[in-house]
């Protein structure tokens, strides 16, 4: 690939970041209840795999690098969804002050 | 004790090490592994601090939307913008090494770092204003309204994460200097991409990080 | 007569050691500073078991006990356990094994070592300003609000040691990746790089999640904000969420080396290969994955909810099945085999046993109904004992004997090595095994007098306890002793398998004569019994 069209690439995917970020900044003011915040995040998700697939070379990556790379961010999942289960399923008291 | 006759055929053959792999090639992957590896680390030790927010958050739904308006969206959107381009820089910078324009790489990463540097700028900047308004946890927090108890965890989340990332990027900005001036006097050359490749991906994992905590910290409903 | 020179050789300056960058060498270093963590952890247990030979509290007061007890676990769990078979024989054996040079990071695993010793001098530090009185556990809002004694510099001190182990994982997990020789394939691997392999895939992945609880734990205590505060709005159960998704794989990154261990050994001294070669590898790799899946199990009557205790509980039942399978597989192992009772092989059958019994109380643990009667009593305490003492200290031992020949190039006296193991063997269970009908009766964990009733059984365990300490003490001089008149060893004294024995004893600096060996077969060839038949 030349270096004009590395670089081009690489510049195409911060305009896409640039134009994910306007919108979640913008869609952060429709009143969305907890879409909000479920919009934000998959927008956060999108970007964050466009930094991991191109700036961190991860699409063309071997499969120990990728393997590595998601079973951190597993390992994270099941974290808060082990954690969630519990606070989740838990009755709440109110203290009494 | 009887005699095993050894059945593991091991032959001393005379070859080098050299021969089983390229060496050259086999230590960069062993750097990116590496590398990689320590990023997974990082994933779960400021996965922790987002596991803590997530449970907090539940709790303290209100406090959170409170303390959310009052960070400074105006700043924290320049910021993330700031630090997705300086993220494009270094991935230029990086190409530039990759095909040996040295001293084009090197120009990269000081953008890269001035980029770093005005992130910084900011969140002092924010920082201060915190101070101002009291939101500052254990040290000056007198926050308007109700929900005080659940704005100050939420301000003591927004301090540790915010704090942590920016350590994390003051120490990059030290390392792209570094490497700056390397690629300056002519080291680090195309037959050498591994330490450059591998400070891009720091670098990049602490944008990833940012762009999950400006949408949890700066955009909790703010209709 | 040329003399292979030794990775040991000429190395007179401390210069040599301090800065060395060959894992043998850092796999010394590593021996000596957990040796002293050992003792120093050791000697407040000593402490606590003098205390509690009579049911008054005479030899302590209330607060002096819980900092005994609390830099007890401390010292054995962050600066012995975990860093035993790793640092020490992984990074010695782990090159060695898969026919390398060094590790693939030397530089970073001297790092480690430093690191180390930071964290410790920064919890020696704690200890001799006065101690902490959190226990091990560090729970809020105790240690966050109410404790006075030195929480900051016992966090910071495990805090920084995480690093240390952190490394050490990532080296081992790049060497085992990039470095096997020629004809090393995974499935050819030895079980012990297997177990350690997965060990360090937890270090790698638990070990940040305990560093950044600290500090959120530690910053509560600076700023005085809660979120693990109830009075503060926090909860104190995502603490103890947080604590225990380290904590729980803590305890397998300390049972995963002894069994490969356990499995080199048992293999050597029944000259059979191991009996299910693969199962053992997916089993070493099931129970890393579902240990990291158990933790709430610490955490059944704090609180947390019935559903997701009910999870939890399952999860831990399931964990069970791949160590059985590894403790049917050493056991059919030596079927058939040609059993030599070598002091290494005694300490590897007794680790077995004593897993056994460990393991089994785990489960009853794991029932929810039982965990209520059971949890905070010296039940539990007996339970991880049996697994982490009775278990990974004894097949670290046991390794430290299997390859000291190689290590040090000398062999030990074998009486005094028996004598120790089987000492050592019958002291633990006079020491713990009271300690299981203790909690079943209900003597609760952490209290410095008790009831007058319990009296007999605590007796039984500090006689027990005293025992143990001659047993822990007595290879301290006669390993000591053969450095200097051991006899001199030969490449392969054992006649074992596996391509450390195909080195000089100790191995030359760069582990292997000028060519890396290849290899072609499995593991563990050892001559099976034309008579043993098919299992």
């Amino acid at each position: 690939m030349s270096e004009r069209s590395a670089a081009r690439r690489l510049m195409g995917v911060w305009a896409l970041l640039m134009l994910l970020l306007a919108l979640t900044v913008g869609s952060a003011f429709l009143p969305l209840g907890v879409g909000n915040t479920l919009l934000s995040l998959l927008i956060a998700a999108a970007k964050a795999s466009l930094v991991v697939a191109f700036y961190m070379h991860l699409r063309t990556g071997s499969a120990p690098l990728r393997l590595i790379a998601s079973t951190g961010l597993l390992w994270l999942l099941l974290l808060i969804m082990l954690t969630l289960a519990d606070t989740l399923t838990r009755p709440s008291v109110s203290a009494p002050w | 004790m009887k005699d095993p006759t050894p059945t593991t055929r091991i032959r001393n053959v005379a070859t080098s090490e050299s021969e089983v792999r390229d060496p050259l090639r086999r230590q960069e992957h062993a750097a990116a592994l590496g590398m990689w590896l320590f990023l997974a680390t990082e994933t779960l030790f400021v996965g922790a601090l987002f596991a803590a927010y997530l449970l907090v958050r539940i709790t303290h739904p209100q406090g959170f939307i409170l303390g959310s308006r009052e960070t400074d969206i105006v700043l924290g959107t320049l910021n993330t913008a700031v630090l997705l381009t300086s993220s494009l820089t270094m991935a230029l910078a990086v190409d530039r090494q990759r095909v040996d324009m040295t001293r084009a790489a090197s120009r990269w990463l000081m953008i890269t770092a001035v980029l770093g540097l005005i992130f910084l700028g900011i969140k002092g900047l924010e920082y201060t204003l915190d101070w101002r308004h009291g939101l500052v946890p254990g040290l000056h927090f007198e926050p308007v309204g109700g929900q005080a108890r659940g704005m100050e965890l939420f301000f003591f989340l927004y301090f540790m994460m915010t704090g942590v990332h920016a350590l994390h990027l003051f120490l990059g900005i030290g390392l792209v200097g570094a490497f700056a001036a390397m690629l300056q006097r002519g080291r680090l050359g195309a037959g050498n991409p591994a330490p450059i490749e591998n400070l891009g991906l720091y670098w990049h994992f602490v944008d990833v990080v940012w762009i999950f905590l400006f949408p949890l910290l700066y955009l909790v409903h703010r209709t | 007569m040329t003399v292979t020179p030794s990775y040991l050789g000429g190395v007179r300056r401390l210069r040599d050691w301090l800065l060395t960058r060959d894992h043998k060498r850092i796999a010394i270093l590593y021996l000596v500073s957990i040796t002293v963590f050992f003792f120093v952890g050791a000697l407040a247990i000593a402490l606590v078991r003098l205390e509690l030979f009579t049911p008054e509290g005479d030899v302590l007061t209330a607060e002096t006990y819980n900092k005994a007890f609390s830099v007890h676990g401390i010292l054995m769990v962050w600066f012995f356990l975990i860093p035993s078979i790793p640092a020490t024989l992984g990074n010695f054996l782990i090159p060695l094994m898969i026919g390398a040079r060094d590790l693939a990071f030397p530089r970073l695993n001297l790092l480690s070592w430093y690191i180390y010793t930071l964290g410790g001098a920064f919890t020696l530090y704690a200890l001799l300003a006065g101690g902490v009185d959190t226990g091990w556990t560090f729970y809020t809002p105790y240690s966050t609000f109410f404790s006075n004694s030195h929480v900051f510099a016992a966090a910071a001190g495990v805090f920084v040691v995480g690093f240390s182990s952190i490394l050490t994982g990532l080296n081992i997990v790049v060497t085992v990746h990039t470095l096997r020789t020629r004809g090393m394939h995974w499935f050819r691997l030895p079980l012990f790089v297997w177990a350690l392999y997965a060990t360090s895939a937890i270090l790698l992945l638990a070990t940040p999640v305990l560093a950044m609880t600290l500090v959120l734990m530690a910053s509560e205590r600076l700023f005085g904000v809660g979120i693990f505060d109830p009075a503060l709005g926090g909860d104190p159960l995502l603490f103890q969420h947080l604590f225990w998704f380290y904590s729980h794989p803590a305890v397998y990154i300390m049972i995963l080396p002894a069994m490969g261990v356990a499995s080199e050994v048992i293999t050597c001294f029944s000259r059979n290969p191991i009996f299910g070669y693969r199962m053992m590898a997916y089993a070493i790799l099931a129970i890393a994955l579902i240990g990291f899946m158990v933790w709430g199990h610490h955490m059944f009557t704090s609180g947390q909810s019935m559903y997701a205790g009910m999870v939890f509980s399952l999860l831990s039942f399931l964990v069970a099945i791949p160590s059985a399978i590894k403790v049917f597989n050493w056991t059919a192992t030596l079927y058939r085999g040609e059993i030599h009772f070598d002091a290494p092989m005694i300490y590897a059958l007794g680790f077995v046993g004593l897993f056994l019994i460990g393991g089994l109380t785990g489960l009853f643990l794991a029932a929810l109904a039982l965990d209520v009667h059971l949890t905070d009593t010296y039940f539990v305490i007996s339970h991880f004992h049996y697994i982490m003492v009775g278990g990974s200290v004894m097949a670290y031992i046991g390794g430290i004997h299997f390859w000291w020949p190689k290590i040090t190039g000398r062999r030990y006296p074998e009486f005094w090595a028996r004598f120790a193991a089987l000492l050592m063997f019958f002291g633990f269970n006079l020491t713990f095994f009271p300690q299981y009908i203790l909690g079943y009766l209900g003597m609760p964990r952490r209290v410095h007098e008790y009831a007058p009733e319990f009296s007999v059984l605590n007796v039984l365990s500090s006689a027990g306890a005293s025992l143990l300490a001659v047993a822990y003490i007595l290879p301290l001089f006669y390993l000591g002793w053969s450095l200097r008149k051991g006899r001199r060893a030969t490449a392969n004294p054992w006649n074992a398998t596996g391509l450390e024995w195909r080195t000089s004893s100790p191995p030359p600096p760069l582990n292997f004569a000028e060519q890396l060996p290849e290899v072609s077969e499995g593991p563990y060839a050892y001559d099976p019994d034309p008579q043993r038949g098919h299992l």
